[in-house]
């Protein structure tokens, strides 16, 4: 490993014993507002990533016609209040609810993922989000190593303070086979 | 009835433009000595990207003017730079007027089912 190898996180990565992760289960955070408005821009990277033609994405003219303006994907929910990994001043970004659980795992990875869409999101808009830990399991062994999962459920507002979505995840919050 | 597949090979290029498009720098998903160290062969996409694919799995079949309402995955398995995404899918049930229940599989190229997921769509 070279010094040019990321370290273990970019983020904020809360370390603690499962007592104390507990602590944390039921807490909802305050509104976190993102940083920038849903754009063209941003649909459109997402879409060429994942090869999406969808005019919804694309074709301002239809999108309009059927939506109210081009349409943000919805698989990209997450990305939206999502910090970019450096900002001025210097302060770490805030992260996500779920990673800021203390615990010991050195890393982590999703493991499931149910999001709702009661309402299109469209170019323009400003999400917020509310966080909440649902729960946090007790130890269990996996083939990835031994950790915790950690379920949390995000509600997504608009600027009107319509529900735009729902999105609960458990991430898998351990330490590799193999490393100390 | 049943989906046509699609298959989409997965560069290191595409994999990188996911951090790119969703902010998401874990380094699992753009440094291939971070995801080693981890126990992965290389870097792989993140739930977002497997969610969109299927997201455009069932547009591209109900057409432009149907919507994701309802996602759920489970993510049983990476899919990572050289693999190839294989979607499986098909019609589950009609919940209400309008609304249609999909099961799409995500597979690699082995077969290995890597992230089952069940979707509703809401049809124009």
């Amino acid at each position: 490993m070279t010094d040019a190898v990321s370290k273990p996180i970019s983020y904020r990565l809360a370390f603690g014993t499962y007592e104390e992760a507990l602590q944390m289960v039921g807490v909802a955070t305050e509104p976190r507002i993102a940083g920038t408005v849903v754009s063209a821009a941003r649909i459109q990277m997402f879409a060429a990533t994942v090869r999406d033609a969808n005019p919804s994405y694309w074709d301002a003219d239809f999108a309009t016609q059927h939506w109210g303006g081009l349409v943000a994907p919805p698989a990209l929910l997450m990305g939206w209040l999502t910090p970019l990994p450096w900002q001025p001043g210097g302060q770490p970004p805030a992260a996500a609810i779920a990673i800021r659980v203390p615990l010991p795992g050195t890393t982590f990875i999703n493991a499931a993922n149910e999001a709702e869409f009661p309402l299109p999101i469209i170019e323009g808009d400003r999400l917020s989000v509310v966080e909440e830990v649902v729960s946090v399991s007790p130890e269990k062994q996996t083939k990835l190593g031994v950790g915790h999962f950690v379920e949390t459920m995000d509600t997504f507002s608009r600027q009107d303070g319509s529900v735009v979505a729902t999105n609960r995840n458990t991430l898998f919050r351990f330490t590799p086979v193999g490393s100390s | 009835m049943e989906l046509p597949e699609v298959r989409d090979e997965i560069s290191y290029q595409r994999v990188v433009m996911n951090s790119g498009s969703t902010w998401d720098y874990f380094p699992g998903h753009f440094d291939p000595a971070y995801a080693e160290n981890q126990g992965h062969p290389t870097i792989f996409v993140n739930t977002m990207h497997l969610a969109g694919f299927a997201d455009r799995v069932a547009t591209d079949w109900a057409g432009p003017q149907s919507r994701v309402v309802r996602r759920k995955m489970r993510l049983a398995g990476s899919i990572y730079a050289g693999d190839t995404m294989v979607s499986r899918g098909r019609i589950v049930a009609k919940p209400a007027p309008g609304l249609l229940d999909l099961q799409i599989d995500i597979t690699n190229q082995r077969g290995e089912l890597c992230c089952p997921v069940e979707l509703t769509l809401q049809l124009p």
